[in-house]
């Protein structure tokens, strides 16, 4: 504990000196920007970014690179809020609650509850990073193909929670995700699936076009359809903050969001994407009021964004602790520190203590940097609404193209996410929800390569996923989850009998005294 | 994005008014040197110490671009299909001679051949390493073969995906020594060391650079190398050579390709080019950095390794077949 503290101060010895302090600033702004911009999430702006950070020693380019990390987990939430574009895959469910808190005149209250839920999730994660990396790390590194499986059964349960619409359309959506997940090599023969001659379909569907399309193109083709144009919002100052209510109701949202994105985020894979999605739907089960969901309840905004901020800094764990590439985002800040000639490896927290705790320390910094930046800067965004919508929908279009491509320099994306904007306009008119798709989607790539990976290594016997204890423990919750769903089912079946009842008795009563 | 933009504006402006007179000098404009893999991996942190490199040589901006999808396809096409005139060139690894023979292997039309590539230099080869779970028992390959002969298609490997150059090098091994084992492809390198090192699989054939820290550590366990010469960095770790297997060779490596057709005059530029840019003290620190030794080959002897290769690859692909067909 002491020692740990000791080290801390050297942390912060290393993250409080001008150049790498700047850096971190830079990195936060840098980050705050790319995920403003449509489309390019965290990994693809630390990949665009990687190449300029060669010239920078090993400490201050770690601090740069995790600034337009976590910045750009910040910034993903504010198009998701003002304009219903998810700037990368985890802020999908952000757009729902918090798009129509923007239509009620609400959007500086969901930034600025976005924000904070984002800075206290960032922080307290740092501070679980710090105490319990090593021994977390050894347990997460336990999740293998068959715990993998087991928690994607999960996250797709969380389905039954998602919308408050039709469960029939819920689940035809889920499985419209699942069969677009399909597409691109099978990833156990090699076999190329659905690609039709582009190899660029190759490595399957990605999650951004589609999630830009199906939410962000889709809105804009909506309004463009309406008879009279919606009112152009003129926020005022006074309805930046968020109200005494709004608060009350975030402060447990945040806090089950910061413990379940953290749990979430150590495990290896890619599996932190998943965090929001299970944020958003604990939230709604919890809710008193689950009616309020997609009507623009706060909960929705708070849940969502500190889980996946604090997924951020759990995805550091197996990286920092053991030196495990254990997600595609670590894995670039593995190969930035190979550059430098430092090996992540486990004992990375002995040889390099100052880049540790220099790291752990500007995550502090970096929370606070980003709090102080993004909180002024919701009056700004707000104020982009009072563009009227000729100009503001043409610019986002165009953002939205720009963003898309850059990811990967690919056309065929652009056109995925035009047909996605095509699709997800029909989708809405018939009142379908567009998340699911999303969730499918994410979710059917790891569920068949977890699923086909543990019956690999069981030689083909079903019998793994109940020996391994965790997988067992976790199918088991699933398990309990589903018949908790269906028990609403049983009982508006009594609630109809007894309704029956009720009319029947006083006729009856009438007719025989 | 806005220096491909960039790029692009330049490129016009300078093609337009040179034409057909360009042949002479090259280049008068940018290149651009393709990377098929995302920043990050083994071809990108090669690929970005030698563009500075070049560009100092060639006068001329030397611009990495990442074109990733479908395991590198993606950009080693792009490649091919440009315009044979130097100014597109590759930066591949071992896999591009991979996929077109799976791509036949499934009646597909290939996303390229390998003859519309010409070599013009190999940059580094990179032997892997076979490691094992530091809690297995076995202690040499000999015990690992005789535990494998024991118990066909039990002892479990990772790879970075079917038909990677991971997957294919322990093929190379397994075949040789007759033995049957299990495999697990996983989606990258990164995720097939974070399997065994989970103790999900018991081995993986790896490039040592990233397995190093987990051997010190006690981790993993190394057993063999693929190369010629042992690893340096592992100079108690036989090779399979050594070990009496005759023909158990394979590297990881990076070279650089031009689309076939591109004249001659082009070709000679781009060779002395790369020839002074691996022996540039800034490009060899660089290389030390990510522990990949830099083994230069110019275009002759380029070639005649990579026919070599190619042909073993090939092999190896087809000795795996069709998975879906096995039961």
């Amino acid at each position: 504990m002491l020692e740990t503290l000791q080290n801390l101060s050297l942390g912060f010895s290393v993250a409080l000196s001008p150049p790498v302090l700047l850096y971190a600033v830079v990195g936060c702004i840098i980050g705050t920007l790319v995920g403003v911009l449509p489309g390019v999430g965290p990994l693809a702006g630390i990949s665009l970014l990687l190449p300029a950070t060669f010239g920078l020693n090993a400490t201050t380019a770690i601090v740069l690179l995790a600034g337009i990390y976590y910045g750009a987990m910040y910034g993903g939430s504010t198009t998701s809020i003002l304009m219903r574009i998810p700037g990368e895959a985890a802020s999908v469910m952000t757009c729902i609650d918090g798009y129509a808190m923007t239509r009620k005149g609400r959007a500086g209250a969901a930034l600025a509850i976005a924000a904070i839920g984002s800075y206290i999730a960032g922080t307290v994660s740092v501070v679980g990073l710090m105490f319990l990396a090593p021994p977390l790390a050894s347990f997460a590194l336990r999740f293998g193909p068959p715990e993998m499986f087991a928690l994607m059964l999960l996250g797709l349960l969380v389905l039954a929670y998602m919308s408050g619409g039709s469960m029939a359309k819920s689940l035809a959506m889920a499985a419209l995700g699942l069969l677009f997940g399909m597409i691109g090599i099978d990833p156990m023969t090699g076999f190329f699936r659905f690609h039709y001659g582009l190899v660029e379909l190759g490595d399957g569907i990605g999650v951004v076009p589609v999630a830009v399309g199906l939410f962000g193109l889709s809105e804009i083709l909506l309004t463009a359809g309406q008879a009279t144009p919606p009112e152009v919002l003129k926020p005022k100052l006074r309805e930046l903050l968020p109200s005494r209510q709004e608060w009350r109701d975030s402060v447990w949202p945040i806090g089950r969001g910061t413990v379940l994105g953290f749990l979430i985020g150590i495990i290896p894979g890619s599996a932190h994407i998943i965090s929001s999605f299970v944020s958003y739907a604990v939230e709604r089960r919890l809710s008193r009021h689950p009616e309020r969901f997609g009507q623009g309840a706060v909960e929705g905004v708070a849940g969502p964004e500190s889980a996946n901020n604090s997924a951020t800094s759990g995805a550091f764990v197996p990286m920092l602790a053991l030196g495990v590439p254990s997600g595609p985002i670590p894995a670039v800040m593995m190969a930035a520190m190979m550059i430098h000639g430092i090996s992540p490896g486990p004992l990375l927290i002995t040889q390099q203590p100052e880049l540790f705790w220099g790291f752990i320390a500007s995550m502090y910094v970096g929370n606070v940097v980003l709090l102080i930046l993004n909180l002024p800067m919701v009056g700004v965004f707000v104020n982009l609404l009072r563009i009227p919508y000729p100009i503001l929908y043409p610019a986002i279009l165009v953002f939205c193209v720009l963003g898309v491509y850059a990811v990967n320099g690919s056309v065929v994306d652009v056109w995925l996410m035009a047909v996605m904007g095509a699709l997800g306009y029909l989708l809405r008119k018939f009142d379908f929800e567009t998340a699911p798709v999303v969730l499918g989607l994410v979710l059917a790539p790891m569920l068949e390569m977890s699923f086909r990976q543990s019956l690999a290594m069981s030689s083909g016997n079903y019998a793994i996923f109940v020996n391994r204890p965790i997988a067992a423990t976790m199918l088991l919750v699933g398990l309990g989850l589903l018949l908790l769903s269906l028990r609403p089912i049983l009982t508006r079946g009594m609630d109809w009998r007894r309704r029956l009842g009720h009319e029947a008795n006083p006729g009856l009563e009438e007719g025989n005294p | 994005m806005m220096p491909r933009l960039l790029t692009a504006l330049l490129v016009l402006l300078l093609v337009l008014p040179l034409g057909v007179g360009a042949q002479e000098s090259f280049p008068t404009h940018p290149l651009s040197l393709v990377v098929p893999f995302p920043p990050g991996g083994v071809a990108d942190l090669t690929a970005r110490p030698l563009a500075p490199v070049m560009e100092k040589i060639l006068k001329q901006p030397v611009v990495v671009v990442n074109k990733t999808g479908a395991a590198g396809a993606v950009g080693m096409s792009f490649v091919a299909n440009a315009k044979p005139d130097g100014y597109t060139i590759l930066l591949a690894l071992s896999s591009i001679s991979i996929i077109p023979e799976a791509d036949k292997l499934f009646d597909r039309k290939p996303a390229y051949t390998l003859d519309q590539l010409t070599p013009i230099a190999l940059i580094s080869a990179d032997p892997t390493v076979l490691v094992v779970q530091a809690d297995r028992p076995w202690k040499s390959v000999k015990e690992f073969v005789d535990d494998a002969k024991k118990r066909p298609g039990e002892i479990s490997f990772s790879s970075s995906g079917v038909y990677g150059t991971l997957h294919m090098a322990m093929e190379i091994f397994a075949h040789p020594a007759g033995i049957r084992l299990k495999h697990v492809p996983y989606a990258g390198g990164g995720p097939a060391l974070t399997a065994i090192l989970g103790g999900h699989v018991d081995a993986l054939a790896s490039g040592p650079a990233v397995v190093l820290p987990h051997i010190k550590a006690g981790k993993l366990r190394p057993l063999a190398g693929w190369g010629t010469n042992r690893i340096e960095a592992l100079p108690g770790v036989a090779t399979f050579k050594e070990l009496g297997y005759e023909n158990v060779e394979f590297y990881i490596w990076a070279g650089v390709f031009a689309p076939s057709g591109t004249p001659a005059n082009v070709l000679r530029t781009l060779r002395d080019a790369v020839r002074q840019s691996v022996r540039d003290p800034e490009f060899k620190a660089a290389m030390a950095k990510i522990e990949t030794p830099i083994a230069y080959m110019d275009a002759p002897d380029f070639q005649k390794f990579y026919d070599k290769d190619a042909k073993m690859l090939a092999d190896a692909v087809k000795r795996v077949g069709k998975i879906a067909e096995k039961k």
